[in-house]
């Protein structure tokens, strides 16, 4: 795996990570995630989303798992992905980066909020 | 519909790509379409799905195979080349076709560029024989007009014009030719630095040897001995005047017994002072021993077609020489020439010049970069500024009908409008003649500097494989008082520095014009 692909994270794949953390989901879903968890600033186009997932399935920071039907969608069979351990652990490692990042910021009085 | 389109898009990803995941990437724009209906929606999500494609298949194309991963590795472990194989499928059969389109089309793009260079100099290196390039033969045929500035040019003069001139004349043919030159023209640069004659027609191979062998050897008392009796035999032969040649030759010996010569052992330098020898015995400018640095070649002998051809193709790229040729505001004609080239090569260029301006009301010629070139284009251009033949002197030829200029031209209107010539003391040689003789004439108005006063002509004689002596074999008439340009150079009627000449003929030509 191209592990410099990876290295920094791009913020569409840690964004796929994020929105794995809770159940898995299929590609359609994983944009919706996406974008409701980003206020809709990001909304994942087929093509990034597959390359990000391509990439992520190749890190084995995901997986896939056996497809299945979703109701609210129909009766197509999709193909679902789940978060590994080694997917969690870099969601966590590049959460934690850029909460270093923002901590100055907050030192600072730059940025307000209760949550970093 | 959309879908449809969409599916076509998703064609621009990579196989391998629309593989795995074209599937999925269609379902995907399928849903969204489902949930995002209306206008905007639509609009939006058209925007969404180019800007993806737009970002994703180029990287999609630069991606790093998984199958290459590790294969530097493997490849060094091995110490073997190997080769990895990335699609396990043949690529498709219109792929295959395109490529070979393609292939076929960059080679046949190629050959052709390469055979057909015409004006892509970035492509002439590739083409010349290197041998060609190397030669002092080959050099012989650039307009020195173009060539860098200073006294290397006024040696690059002589080159051009003594190869051309001379090599248009068999030797012991001397009978005036319609069409070419009859003399060969021995040069000088303003710098009195010695001209290196090159080897017109010489066998290459040998001269190159000789080069090496010779270059650089001093003269000793044997070696100057051997120059003084050549010069001798050169003189009594050929001269025109044999009881000056006698005088000259008792001279030339008088001075190699009182040891006035012993000094001088370098060629450069020894040729100058038998010149000066012979010239205070009888002070003729157009007489001189010269010192050739590469080997004098046995015989002269014609251009080749080759060389010839290489001319043509010179000075097509350069327009022959006419470097502009425009109007300037109130109707003043306006001709930079740098080069009088050869009329059997550049007459329609010449034509086509002075055609274009044969309707102004003044003319001005800009001969301050102009080192010379072929008299007969000299007196073909002068012919255009008549409406009668002109007397039209020339140095460097006997006195024949052909010294008078075919004018007037049919059709031509330029008689009898006001001439100005803009020189510098680069204006050399045939530029020279061209200020002289109408300025003789009255005929024209010169501004700027005195020209270079270059004038040398004669036959060239080779003495041995350095030395060699131009000798005048002609005895012309020159109806005017006053000395020709040679070593004083023509004196302008109104004395400005070049570079104001322009500025200061068109000043004056307007007041002129306007006093009309």
């Amino acid at each position: 795996m191209p592990k410099r692909k990876l290295d920094p994270l791009p913020s569409a794949a840690f964004q796929i990570l994020l929105s794995l953390a809770g159940e898995d989901l299929h590609g359609y879903g994983i944009m919706r995630q996406v974008a409701e968890q980003t206020d809709g600033r990001m909304r994942l186009g087929p093509g990034t989303l597959y390359s990000s997932i391509q990439t992520l399935l190749e890190g084995k920071f995901i997986e896939e798992v056996d497809r299945r039907e979703d109701a609210r969608l129909g009766e197509e069979r999709r193909r679902y992905y789940r978060l590994t351990s080694a997917g969690r652990k870099l969601a966590r490692s590049e959460a934690e980066r850029l909460a270093d990042l923002l901590r100055p910021a907050r030192a600072k009085k730059i940025l307000r909020g209760d949550y970093v | 519909m959309s879908e449809k389109i969409y599916a076509l898009l998703l064609r621009l990803f990579p196989s391998h790509f629309r593989e795995a995941y074209g599937e999925e990437a269609l379902q995907l724009f399928r849903d969204r379409a489902r949930d995002e209906k209306g206008f905007f929606p639509s609009v939006q999500l058209w925007l969404d799905l180019l800007t993806d494609l737009a970002f994703s298949v180029p990287g999609q194309y630069f991606r790093i195979q998984p199958a290459l991963i590790g294969a530097s590795t493997l490849r060094r472990l091995d110490g073997l080349p190997s080769f990895f194989i990335l699609e396990d499928q043949l690529p498709r059969f219109g792929a295959l076709l395109l490529g070979c389109v393609f292939t076929l089309g960059a080679v046949g793009a190629i050959s052709v560029l390469l055979t057909q260079v015409g004006p892509y100099r970035i492509f002439r290196p590739w083409t010349f024989q290197p041998q060609r390039s190397g030669s002092a033969h080959s050099s012989a045929f650039k307009p020195a007009a173009l060539h860098a500035a200073g006294e290397a040019e006024g040696r690059a003069t002589a080159s051009v014009h003594s190869a051309t001139s001379a090599t248009s004349l068999p030797p012991g043919d001397n009978e005036p030719d319609d069409t070419q030159p009859n003399t060969l023209l021995i040069e000088d640069g303003p710098e009195s630095s010695r001209p290196q004659i090159p080897p017109p027609g010489a066998q290459k191979a040998v001269a190159a040897t000789n080069r090496v062998v010779n270059g650089d050897a001093t003269l000793d008392a044997a070696a100057r001995h051997r120059v003084i009796v050549g010069a001798i035999v050169t003189l009594k032969e050929h001269y025109i005047y044999p009881d000056m040649a006698q005088k000259m030759a008792g001279a030339l010996l008088a001075h190699e017994r009182s040891g006035d010569d012993d000094a001088a052992t370098e060629g450069p330098a020894f040729a100058a002072l038998l010149t000066r020898q012979m010239r205070d015995v009888n002070p003729d400018r157009h007489l001189e021993l010269v010192y050739s640095q590469d080997p004098l070649p046995q015989h002269m002998t014609g251009p080749s077609a080759e060389d010839l051809a290489r001319y043509r193709e010179t000075m097509k790229e350069q327009n022959c020489a006419f470097q502009k040729v425009e109007i300037l505001p109130r109707n003043i004609g306006y001709l930079k020439l740098n080069w009088f080239p050869d009329p059997s090569v550049c007459r329609p260029t010449a034509t086509a010049a002075m055609a274009s301006l044969n309707h102004v009301d003044a003319i001005i010629f800009d001969l301050r970069d102009n080192r010379g070139g072929e008299p007969e284009m000299v007196a073909l251009m002068a012919a255009y500024l008549f409406d009668r033949p002109e007397y039209w002197y020339n140095p460097r030829e006997n006195t024949t009908q052909k010294s008078w200029t075919r004018s007037p031209v049919p059709g031509n209107k330029l008689a009898d409008k006001p001439v100005y010539i803009l020189t510098s003391d680069r204006t050399f040689s045939g530029a020279e003649q061209f200020c002289y003789d109408l300025k003789m004439l009255k005929r024209a108005t010169l501004i700027g500097e005195t020209t270079g006063g270059g004038a040398h002509s004669g036959v060239f004689h080779r003495i041995d494989d350095h030395f060699g002596m131009g000798i005048p074999e002609t005895n012309p008439i020159n109806p005017y008082s006053e000395a020709d340009w040679a070593e004083t150079g023509v004196p302008p009627d109104v004395q400005v520095k070049a570079a104001d000449a322009l500025e200061t003929a068109v000043k004056l030509v307007q007041s002129k014009l306007a006093k009309k």
